[in-house]
């Protein structure tokens, strides 16, 4: 057995015990669990006494990327080849460069991420569970029972206990679910999900910040595959297994204690720390082992929205691969096929954005394009601080 | 000024047999530099009687003649060191951001060949034989004045002339790797990391985050305005002509990025003016003719202008030292220092369609898309003898072309007037051939206007 498949075996082996001791990690307990809330609550004191846990994994996470800054900047001062440059690679002050102008298309992406946040946080207080019947395939915990919708991932780990439903209800949890799969795909992922607006998140905070981030190969993100698929199993099996895999999801830590609600946390409230903090350094790295996107990409070859790509136009920069926060080779590689759709692709339209070229990629809606590449859009903004 | 530095020794010492010797050296340096002198202006003559809007050229015209004909070092800022520097993969915003000037000293001048011819290997291509007739000869400021040379290892000619000038100056020899995966641009990175290291060594400057984002800056905004220039061009043709649009481009070599940003801009809004107005140059329905190949440096223009002068049209050009060298821009993705520097190496490897890549079909498509772009009519190959890895890759774009229909021929030059009559026929026969295949009502109406 090769030494890279012992890693992979050991790192999916000890996954899996996590998870299936997972209660056995308490990150912070209550002693009764509340799964609602009501609008006179929101905002008040308790509410707020309600995100303590929220904040203590923002606070370790913190602590944790300042530590592997830390550490980083130690081993390069140390290495001969980078001391030099250790000073300019910490550095956190330097001039925004003026390339590239905001597009609506990312502010829309935005909006739309913030706002579904919002909508599941607090919508279900606020507007009433008009649609409890429906299932959306995002990871918004649904242990907050006042969401606006329901969350597929529920059932999806819980498999025992779909089987256990009316027809009815297996009924539209099987119809919504596949419906915004087929119809929308892992674009969810890119714009609802509020796991990908935490990563997201951080991400804009390391590039404020200036923090150098870590550039993933091709090696690594197969190296991570194998994981994928123990996430995945673990979600559909555990429940079968006798263990609970809500204990280890890291989702669990985010929108129920933003709605106020009294959930313990378990392994997941760890996993969450890791999570911030590996995002930090890498763009949605949960979303490159999530197993309910994996699920979702399926439908990469049906899905209505689409990356195009223009093939003669391609001049292979691969300025769109360094942007992709999924590591998708392919969409600059590919020399054929103007559907680049790929099982990992989120549509978050960082490719389409840093793109150089006129028209070589695009997002595309039942073959309509939403958002093209423009070579003005990469370089135009550069006239303004050329006459300062 | 080195001219004047020569002429000014005493006369006393003129007894000895090296001070004769010394003399002999002397007025073989004044005939170079003359000779040299008389080769630029009567290639910048022959651009300038080609008409069009050559009035528009003049700043470009300019930078050459400054440094080819008045032999003075390209203008820049006083104490600003200059750092040579060969191909495209050579970041010229590292040698920004550490406080100097980059210029390119790839080579076109017939004078300094002939000496290099004698210096360096007889296979070895013309490009590289004028590099080190320049540097052997003494005379030019624009090499001579370089603090340091950045030889990037590409093909085997630049590898050799890389050790060859290590005797005269500082030189840095870059590796660029042979492929472009993602171990070999985190490899690139590091020797980027360590060019950035020796360039400021040079300067006494460091490259700072700061200084580094400022030259983004400076050349992202050249490199706008060399996509307005192309773009304009597309959108309409015979607005001027590719050989001077090639010596336009060739010019940033010997200009400072913010100089030629600003002459490109004067140039833009000078030809959107004439374009809105329908100031062509012809309005003959010229043969659209692409040049692609080995570099072509001024002043070794004679193929762009032989296909001018018989009444073709350069359209677009797939060289190094014209649309390709800065066409494709830099993409900073991470705002971080590394990031930065990520974004360098990745610019300098994975668009570079340069055949020196162990794989290199990226090169057909782009080919494709500009024949797409430009509506090509037909394709010049040019080779210059010696220049192995594009003679290589003839065979696989003239297949390609084939398949599109498009003609194509390969043009062998050396730098030399000789082979110029040669050239003008195979030029004007494979421009009268277009003009045929165009069909016959066509090439009449472009003889009536």
């Amino acid at each position: 057995m090769s030494k890279r498949g012992l890693i992979a075996g050991i790192a999916c082996a000890s996954t899996a015990l996590v998870a299936y001791f997972a209660w056995q990690f308490s990150f912070f307990e209550y002693e009764t669990a509340i799964y609602t809330t009501t609008a006179d609550r929101l905002f008040t004191s308790d509410h707020l006494a309600k995100l303590v846990p929220l904040l203590l994994i923002g606070l370790m996470s913190a602590i944790g990327i300042v530590l592997c800054v830390a550490v980083r900047g130690w081993l390069t001062r140390r290495d001969p080849a980078h001391a030099p440059f250790a000073a300019q690679r910490a550095s956190r002050s330097a001039r925004r460069i003026r390339g590239r102008r905001v597009s609506g298309f990312m502010v829309a992406r935005w909006a739309c991420m913030v706002g579904f946040f919002v909508l599941m946080v607090f919508g279900g207080v606020i507007l009433g569970a008009r649609f409890a019947n429906i299932s959306i395939p995002v990871l918004s915990c649904p242990a907050n029972m006042s969401q606006l919708t329901e969350t597929s991932c529920y059932y999806l780990a819980h498999l025992d206990e779909l089987a256990t439903l009316p027809w009815t209800g297996i009924a539209a949890f099987v119809v919504s679910t596949l419906g915004f799969v087929l119809v929308f795909g892992r674009t969810l992922c890119g714009f609802l999900c509020p796991m990908g607006l935490a990563q997201d998140l951080m991400h804009t905070i390391r590039q404020a910040t200036r923090v150098e981030g870590v550039a993933m190969t091709e090696d690594m993100y197969q190296a991570l595959v194998p994981l994928k698929w123990t996430m995945l199993l673990l979600m559909i099996g555990l429940s079968f297994a006798g263990g609970n895999f809500c204990n280890f999801c890291p989702a669990i830590a985010l929108t129920p204690a933003a709605a106020g609600l009294s959930v313990s946390l378990y392994a997941s409230g760890f996993i969450m720390v890791f999570v911030l903090i590996a995002s930090f350094f890498k763009r949605r790295f949960f979303c490159t082992i999530c197993p309910l996107g994996f699920l979702m990409g399926m439908a990469n070859k049906v899905q209505l929205f689409r990356i195009t790509k223009d093939c003669t136009a391609c001049t292979e920069c691969g300025a769109c691969y360094e942007a992709c926060p999924m590591g998708i080779r392919q969409i600059y590689t590919e020399r054929a096929c103007a559907n680049v759709t790929d099982v990992n692709c989120i549509m978050c339209g960082e490719c389409v954005r840093c793109c150089p070229e006129d028209g070589a990629l695009a997002l595309t809606f039942a073959g309509k394009r939403l958002y093209t590449s423009k070579r003005a859009r990469v370089v135009r903004g550069y006239q303004r601080s050329a006459h300062e | 000024m080195s001219r004047q530095a020569i002429a000014g020794t005493s006369p006393a010492a003129a007894t000895s047999p090296s001070a004769v010797e010394a003399r002999r050296e002397q007025r073989r340096r004044q005939l170079f530099s003359s000779k040299s002198v008389h080769l630029t202006q009567k290639y910048l003559r022959r651009m300038r009687d080609l008409g069009g809007s050559a009035e528009l050229m003049q700043p470009f015209f300019d930078a050459m003649e400054r440094v080819y004909v008045r032999g003075q070092d390209v203008r820049k800022p006083r104490g600003t060191k200059t750092v040579g520097t060969y191909c495209v993969q050579v970041p010229q915003e590292l040698v920004y951001a550490a406080g100097a000037q980059p210029v390119k000293l790839c080579s076109g001048h017939y004078t300094a060949f002939s000496v290099g011819d004698d210096v360096v290997a007889r296979d070895a291509c013309p490009l590289v034989k004028a590099i080190a007739g320049f540097k052997h000869m003494g005379t030019l400021p624009l090499y001579e004045n370089c603090s340091l040379m950045v030889v990037p290892i590409t093909c085997d000619c630049k590898k050799r002339i890389a050790g060859l000038l290590q005797d005269m100056c500082p030189v840095h020899a870059l590796p660029v790797p042979a492929n472009k995966g993602d171990e070999d641009v985190e490899t690139f990175v590091a020797e980027l990391y360590q060019l950035a290291d020796v360039v400021s060594q040079h300067t006494g400057q460091a490259v700072t985050h700061e200084s580094l984002a400022r030259a983004f800056e400076r050349t992202g905004y050249a490199q706008y305005e060399l996509s307005r220039f192309l773009r304009i061009r597309r959108k309409t043709p015979n607005l001027l002509y590719g050989t001077h649009a090639m010596v336009a481009m060739n010019a940033s070599s010997y200009l400072d990025v913010d100089a030629w940003a600003h002459a490109m801009r004067t140039l833009n809004d000078e030809l959107e003016r004439r374009a809105h107005a329908k100031q062509l140059v012809t309005r003959k329905d010229r043969p659209r003719v692409m040049l692609t190949g080995s570099p072509i440096v001024f002043p070794n223009i004679k193929v762009p202008l032989l296909v001018e002068e018989s009444g073709g049209m350069v359209v677009a050009d797939e060289t190094c030292m014209g649309e390709r060298g800065m066409s494709d821009p830099v993409v900073p993705v991470d705002t971080s220092f590394d990031g930065l520097m990520r974004a360098l190496a990745i610019r300098a490897l994975r668009p570079c369609p340069c055949p020196t890549f162990a794989d290199n079909t990226q090169r057909l498509y782009r080919l494709r898309r500009m024949v797409r772009d430009h509506r090509v009519e037909g394709v010049i190959y040019h080779v210059l003898r010696g220049c192995l890895v594009y003679d290589y890759e003839y065979r696989m774009v003239e297949e390609e072309l084939d398949r599109l229909g498009i003609p194509v021929i390969r043009l062998e030059s050396d730098y030399t007037d000789e082979d110029v009559e040669q050239l003008r026929i195979r030029t004007e026969a494979f421009v009268e051939m277009i003009k045929l295949k165009k069909g016959p009502q066509r090439a009449n109406r472009s003889m009536r206007g």
